[in-house]
């Protein structure tokens, strides 16, 4: 990963290259002075490292000034002495010292200037990346920008700021689900060092898996995704747990409303450094606390873990294991309990195989399991189930020229959709029931080209064959007509161990192409196709733990989208600005939903329960954007459609998936107003939600029913916004390892009373959710409208801290 | 388990704060869609036929039924005619010389009106062995009250079409919640009455009088139930699916009119218990 920085420090003339996160204090100066020169080495106070790149010279006389090489090492020419030195770095404060003719050797330790922070831009990418990249649909929200986003309960969250860019939409208040241009939740390849996230959520969705203090970077492609990269048809969103640090120990964490969080990292030594991080939030504390025993015996947390080791066992050769454990548990009355657990492991190996050629190699294991149990004597059970994918995925970087870079390579993954197992406890009068396990092969061939064909055109074109395999062991059904739809089963065939059962293929081409218009815009056009070989088989908008995966098979084949995008990039004032708008449309095939009153979980036979059918999106997103100076930030708005075709749905006639949003307005402000003081800002404004309400009411098994149309979601909730803002407050550095601030925000500070639900239901004695007994019986009752709102005027603190 | 699911979201959705307040919303008006409700058993009593329309949401006014109908039900078999008629006490259409469904056989409603005809099929099921009722004291515990709870003893000898409903009568109210709602097919298994079925849903107290009845219904009834529960769950929200009519089993002939309700043709087992009584 490159680092750009760019330094807009006006006292400060040079612009120099560093990674500056770091806080110090001062130090000594220290000469040796030989014939005609004075001589020393210049440190870091804060890892105790050489300082590489500083500035030295006489006062006054900058011009003849030198810069301390990489051991921090520098020599200066005598000039008549006692004379003023000066040592200056980027983001370092400035050190002035008299120098007399007999000083003795010292050493000289610079202390970061906190004010540059504030100065000093850091982003993983060029100040003109926007207009001259070929990447189309591609964000890299810096980690930096995350954690100043205000946040849900004060809890940092890197999918719900992705929420914040254009073209992504929410399924619903404070949901981390990401629908991305048209797709659905299960459309994003959500990974972790390489490794897939099948539910990247705690807490049933509000809030998503990843610790921001663990994480490097994450980066977000929604239209051109290159070649390397497949398996989903949306998005990719691709996040890097960070490396150790190679200085010294640090750590830094968080104690907020309703978690905290500690991470650490630095070398084991020269060759290998560590990072660990964990997480845990604390209501089940809280419920311990009550005297009320039906409290006290109620759990309520989720935890994650997070590991990585880095080892350089040479300069060409890198390597790194991680791995994550995050758990959610719902625990009542010590009788019921409800947990899932992700558990990612990956290892990768960079070797620099010349300067021309690079070579990556990924082995990952991502496995997901939920458990129920409840513990009753007549009806008690436990019922579990698990899958998991493992890979392994190769691939070469050929850089021939500096105009010229290829990508090439290959990746292998094994999908195993474990039996669901129920297993009723001893004495129950219910029966077990176990299903059939899938298995399924993929293999991937991957080639891409990026060329600068002239300085105005640039391309990246690729071409992706995926294969697929559906695998034993396993059992397929036959039905009346060969249509599952029918129920009616004629045959049920055994397969044995890796025994194939259905395959599948399919091309992946992939282009872009960027026409430079002058400097400082560019055009930009892209291509893409998409296969995905695995859905979540659903009709909620929101993701469960207990969804069900289905990979593809002889009845369900895989999805596919082909997306094509153009757009219009253009950086101003500098590259202070950027503005880019990008307009899409994008087919999709395949695309399954269920059937009325369907039932996934408990069957073996899935496919009677799907239908399959097509969906298409159309949209332009607009983003200006800053990214330096004391006000940073963006304003992004979409204008989206999309639309489904099932038959069996709607009366076959096309309609809008719940998410379908056409109007998406966000902004996102962040102001520095000093070195310890500063604020964020947001605002959302869009479109409500589609879906359907009743058109009438009648009555029928002594039930007042709502009366639908046969057309889904004809109608709206009422437009959703909210504005969240923060107060950070930095404490000044006094010179201590341990270094705090604090965040105070309020979610939906005015309170708008966003719907997360209506429900059409009676209203009894005029009171919602009336409970009638033989004391208070019913005696009024009437139709109504019930909304269900979450989080009005929501504060949180957090105390954030370094060390 | 679909309730399961949605318990957990609203244990969590309340632990969440989640406020409600009622709130009114401009809808938009279909009036008028018949509802046919069909009940054809082997028990005298249940059997009548209503017939409605539907209303505005927001409408208070009573139902509009439908009183001149021509509804009768026939026996495929023997190609014998129920006729039924309207009695306006009840709102509702009862067979003449209270006749019943003979159980095994399969019969088809019909019922005329406004130069409309509707029909619909079933097959009268034999019911499963209900042997005896027993009556236990339960103390309060997760997802129970503290009562009577009643378990049945019997046997489901049927390897297919199981697909029954329980409904109770409790001092001649018949319990209509949504959580009253109990329907059980074959997922987990036909033992479930060898093993003594204990109705966990139903709390009772001392001297309460209880009509169990215990229908097997034909699949697509049994559907229509199912998804009439799940609307009635529905809370609109994102974990729910979208909102849609239950699927009748009742369709128009020779045209394709909307219609609403079922024809449940069904067995029923029925006993009466007198908690601290004897069982009938």
């Amino acid at each position: 990963m490159k680092i750009y920085i760019e330094f807009r420090k006006r006292k400060l003339p040079q612009f120099l290259g560093l990674f500056i996160l770091i806080f110090t204090f001062c130090g000594h100066l220290s000469f040796a002075q030989q014939r005609d020169e004075v001589e020393g080495v210049v440190y870091d106070t804060d890892s105790g490292e050489p300082l590489p790149g500083a500035n030295i010279y006489w006062a006054g006389r900058p011009q003849s000034g030198v810069v301390s090489d990489e051991n921090g090492r520098f020599r200066l020419q005598k000039i008549t002495l006692p004379a003023e030195l000066v040592v200056s770095f980027i983001g370092f404060q400035e050190i002035r010292r008299q120098i007399q003719e007999n000083d003795k050797p010292t050493k000289i330790y610079l202390r970061p200037e906190e004010f540059s922070l504030s100065e000093v831009v850091v982003s993983e990418r060029r100040p003109d990346e926007n207009v001259k990249s070929v990447d189309m649909g591609k964000s890299v929200v810096p980690i930096a920008t995350i954690k100043n986003i205000p946040a849900l309960f004060g809890e940092v969250d890197i999918l719900r700021s992705l929420q914040m860019l254009p073209g992504i939409q929410t399924a619903g208040e404070g949901t981390t689900g990401l629908f991305v241009r048209g797709g659905s939740a299960d459309q994003n390849l959500v990974q972790l060092d390489g490794a897939p996230i099948y539910n990247p959520s705690h807490f049933f969705g509000f809030f998503s898996v990843f610790n921001p203090d663990a994480i490097d970077n994450v980066s977000l492609y929604k239209g051109n995704i290159p070649a390397q990269f497949g398996g989903r048809l949306s998005s990719l969103v691709d996040v890097s747990l960070k490396e150790g640090n190679t200085n010294r120990i640090r750590g830094e964490g968080g104690i907020g409303t309703i978690s905290s969080r500690l991470t650490i990292d630095g070398p084991i030594n020269d060759k290998v450094t560590f990072v660990a991080s964990g997480r845990r939030t604390y209501a089940d504390i809280f419920l311990g606390l009550s005297s009320d025993p039906n409290i006290r015996n109620n759990s309520l947390y989720f935890y994650d873990l997070s590991g990585k080791v880095t080892y350089r066992p040479s300069d060409k050769d890198k390597i790194t294991v991680s791995s994550y454990y995050g758990n959610d548990f719902l625990g009542l009355s010590e009788q019921f309990g409800f947990g899932w657990t992700n558990w990612v492991n990956s290892a990768v190996w960079n070797r620099t195989l010349s300067d021309k050629l690079y070579l990556d190699v990924n082995a990952y294991h991502s496995s997901y399991n939920y458990a129920v149990s409840f513990q009753d004597e007549e009806s008690g059970f436990a019922w579990d189930n698990l899958f998991s994918e493992s890979g392994l995925r190769g691939e070469l970087v050929y850089m021939p020229n500096e105009n010229l870079k290829f990508h090439t390579g290959v990746h292998t993954q094994y999908y195993h959709f474990s039996p669901l197992n129920f297993a009723p406890d001893e004495n129950s009068n219910l029966e077990g029931i176990t299903t059939n396990a899938r298995n399924a092969l993929q293999y991937n061939l991957f080639l891409s080209s990026q060329w600068e064909i002239n300085p105005r055109f640039s391309a990246e074109v690729g071409l992706r064959k995926s294969f697929y395999q559906q695998i034993g062991s396993g059992v397929a059904y036959e039905y009346e007509n060969g249509d599952p739809r029918t129920g009616v089963l004629t045959d049920t065939l055994n397969y044995g161990s890796f025994q194939t059962m259905q395959t599948y293929s399919g091309w992946e081409p992939r282009a872009a192409l960027r026409y430079l218009v002058n400097e400082s815009s560019s055009l930009k056009a892209s291509y893409n196709r998409n296969y995905q070989y695995l859905q979540v088989a659903s009709n909620s908008s929101a993701g469960l733990p207990i969804d069900r995966w289905v990979p593809a098979d002889r009845y369900m084949s895989p999805i596919s989208s082909d997306q094509y995008s153009v757009g219009y990039f253009k950086n101003l004032v500098n590259n202070r600005w950027e503005f880019s708008v990008e307009a899409y449309y994008k087919d999709f095939q395949n695309i399954i939903d269920l059937k009325q009153g369907a039932n996934v979980l408990f069957t073996d036979n899935v496919e009677t329960e799907i239908l399959a059918g097509r969906g298409w999106a159309y949209g332009a997103e607009f983003l200006i954007r800053k990214n330096v100076g004391s006000t940073t930030g963006w304003v992004g708005y979409t204008y989206s459609r999309t639309y489904r075709q099932i038959e069996g749905i709607s009366l076959g006639q096309p309609f809008n998936p719940r998410f379908d949003r056409p109007h998406d307005l966000n902004v996102v402000v962040n102001q520095q107003f000093n070195p310890k003081w500063s604020a964020s800002l947001t605002f959302v404004y869009t479109t409500g939600q589609a879906v359907t309400f009743p058109i009438g009411i009648y009555e029928v098994d002594n039930q007042r029913l709502p009366l639908y149309s046969d057309l889904r979601n004809e109608d709206r909730f009422p437009d959703y916004h909210r504005m969240d803002v923060s107060i950070n407050y930095k404490a000044p550095d006094k010179g201590r390892k341990w270094r705090g601030s604090w965040n105070f925000s309020v979610y939906n500070v005015y309170g708008r009373k966003n719907p997360f639900s209506y429900q059409f239901a009676e209203i009894l004695n005029e009171t919602i959710n009336f409970r009638p007994t033989s004391d208070n019986p019913v005696t009024t009752r009437r139709p109504g409208v019930v909304k269900t709102y979450l989080f009005t005027y929501l504060p949180s603190l957090t105390y954030n801290f370094e060390f | 388990m679909n309730k399961l699911a949605l318990y957990i979201v609203v244990i969590t959705a309340l632990l969440l704060t989640a406020c409600q307040e009622e709130v009114f919303i401009e809808l938009d008006s279909q009036p008028d869609i018949p509802v046919i409700e069909a009940i054809w058993t082997d028990a005298p009593g249940l059997n009548q036929v209503t017939i409605s329309y539907s209303k505005d949401y927001y409408n208070l006014d009573e139902n509009q039924v439908e009183r001149d109908a021509e509804v009768f039900i026939r026996d495929e078999e023997t190609e014998q005619i129920f006729p039924f008629r309207f009695v306006p006490q009840i709102g509702a259409y009862l067979p003449i010389n209270n006749q019943t469904a003979r159980i095994g056989r399969e019969y088809s409603l019909h019922v005329l009106m406004n130069g409309r005809d509707f029909y619909s099929k079933g097959r009268v099921l034999p019911p499963p062995t209900l042997d005896s009722i027993a009556v236990n004291y339960r103390e309060e515990r997760l997802f129970r009250e503290e009562g009577y709870y009643l378990t049945l003893y019997g046997d489901i000898p049927f390897e297919t079409e199981n697909n029954y409903r329980i409904r109770i009568v409790r001092n001649d109210t018949l319990l209509n919640r949504r959580n009253d709602y109990l329907l059980f097919d074959d997922t987990f298994g036909t033992q479930i009455l060898n093993r003594g079925f204990e109705l966990n849903g139903y709390a009772f107290k001392e001297n309460d009088r209880v009509r169990l009845e215990l229908f097997r219904l034909n699949r697509d009834a049994y559907d229509y139930l199912n998804e009439l529960v799940g609307l009635l769950f529905n809370d609109g929200g994102l974990f729910s699916p979208p909102p849609q009519n239950p699927t009748s089993n009742i369709r128009e002939l020779n045209e394709n009119g909307e219609v609403l309700g079922y024809f449940k043709c069904s067995s029923v087992l029925s006993s009466i218990i007198t908690i601290g009584g004897a069982e009938n």
